[in-house]
């Protein structure tokens, strides 16, 4: 059985706000779009049983959540009307604060573009093979689970 | 036969993040078999995945399946 390839959204390490800057730039030459939505994940310092939350370490199962997040892309794309969509997850210690997922849907006008990005997100929750572990103060951790 | 296995998150720091199994020819063997070998995992619910795909049900496993033990999902 031959491997496909399947586009790359996994980014080691926090995703910055100039690299949003520029996908953003990067669509000014595209002048049929209408319409962006975007989603950005940021680490949140959870207390739990007075402990801080400092950082989340990213894990995932690469091979099966890009398969899935190809699946989904295409369903995405079925159902709503997009000239493109970006996703980026982190990978690695993200720390408080860090931004860890940046999730970019375009179309001509705003609600499927809205839509869309909202509901790729759920998904992406939901149905990827990525686990984040929560990273306390004194350096124990828990792993999350997300609701 | 030997089947390599992965396991992600939670379930690595129990079991290593890969290991083998010899004889398990199907998911339901391989879950019985992984009770006893690591009793922590009694209380953890975790999902199956072959060649990529969770599997629901009792499921065959060939020498050649990609096998996964996926604790629940927490990206984003």
């Amino acid at each position: 059985m031959t491997e496909k390839k399947h586009k790359q959204i996994f980014v080691q390490g926090a995703i910055s706000s100039a690299f949003i800057a520029d996908s953003i730039q990067k669509h000014s030459t595209k002048t049929n779009i209408g319409a962006h939505s975007i989603f950005l994940g940021q680490v949140r310092s959870d207390s739990i049983n007075d402990r801080k939350v400092v950082a989340i370490d990213y894990t995932t199962y690469e091979e099966m959540a890009l398969e899935k997040m190809h699946e989904l892309r295409e369903g995405i794309f079925a159902k709503y009307p997009l000239t493109c969509m970006h996703i980026y997850h982190s990978l690695g210690t993200i720390a408080a604060g860090e931004l860890c997922l940046f999730v970019f849907t375009s179309s001509i006008h705003r609600k499927e573009a809205i839509d869309a990005c909202e509901e790729v997100v759920e998904l992406i929750k939901k149905e990827l093979p990525v686990w984040g572990k929560e990273i306390f103060e004194d350096e124990s951790y828990q792993w999350k689970e997300n609701k | 036969m030997a089947i390599e296995i992965k396991a992600f998150g939670l379930l690595a720091d129990i079991t290593g993040s890969d290991f083998s199994v010899i004889e398990q020819r199907d998911t339901d063997s391989l879950r019985q078999l992984l009770a006893e070998r690591y009793p922590a995992l009694s209380t953890i619910h975790y999902a199956i995945a072959i060649d990529k795909k969770i599997v629901s049900g009792n499921t065959l496993i060939n020498e050649t399946s990609s096998v996964a033990l996926l604790p629940p999902f927490s990206g984003g």
